[in-house]
């Protein structure tokens, strides 16, 4: 088994509210579990607010999102194994936010 | 304390000697082991293969790609533990990223 990162992607569009993300939180719980129990779930990973800083440069400059422009936000990652990349992307299907228009990027990891 | 990831982004594609990844690498080591001695590192997270397919939409369409543009390619991840974000933002500024043009995006974990 190999170690692939899911990275996930939003739809366009302001965040959930928290009443939304009340309601599709046991869909995420519910896919969590059936990864597991599938032998697929390294670490469930976190979830990220949609804010934060960004460093960059040298000398380092500190900034502050935003993160509505960007096009390539992401909101939370998830470890996983899998045989292959193929079969990382076919896990990747079940992911909740799929059906509201987001995406999910898989990514192996690079031995160190 | 509260819990950030760093997402490592761009960064330019080198085509280094093994000998100059070998430093790299033991940059990157260094680094977040200075972190780990401070007690910052809740887990020092994974490198990232830039290669990887995207899941999409209802549909669950699978392609190679396409990605972020390459300067904000996420190369890897790092889940840390800061007082605030002021000072995770800070502590990130040690990163070897910035050496090779990359940066560093800060985001709190979200609390569920």
């Amino acid at each position: 088994m190999n170690a692939f990162l899911f990275l996930y992607h939003p739809p366009e569009g302001p965040p959930l509210t928290r009443q939304q993300m009340a309601e599709v939180m046991p869909v995420w719980m519910a896919w969590m579990k059936s990864l597991d129990e599938r032998g697929h779930l390294r670490h469930a990973g976190n979830p990220l607010a949609r804010s934060g800083k960004i460093v960059r440069g040298k000398p380092q400059t500190v900034t502050d999102g935003p993160f509505a422009e960007a096009k390539d936000v992401i909101n939370g990652y998830t470890l996983i194994q899998a045989s292959d990349l193929a079969q990382a992307a076919e896990l990747a299907k079940g992911c909740p936010m799929l059906d509201g228009g987001g995406s999910v990027e898989v990514r192996s990891i690079a031995p160190m | 304390m509260s819990e950030f990831v760093y997402l490592y982004r761009g960064g330019e594609e080198r085509t280094s000697s093994p000998q100059e990844m070998q430093q790299i690498m033991q940059r990157w080591m260094d680094w977040l082991q200075g972190l780990a001695g401070q007690g910052h590192i809740k887990d020092k997270g994974n490198p990232l293969e830039r290669g990887g397919k995207i899941v999409r939409g209802q549909q669950k369409t699978v392609s190679d790609g396409p990605f972020a543009e390459a300067k904000d390619l996420v190369g890897g991840y790092t889940l840390v533990e800061a007082k605030d974000i002021d000072q995770a933002a800070e502590l990130s500024k040690g990163c070897p990223i910035f050496d090779a043009g990359g940066y560093v995006e800060v985001r709190p974990v979200m609390k569920m």
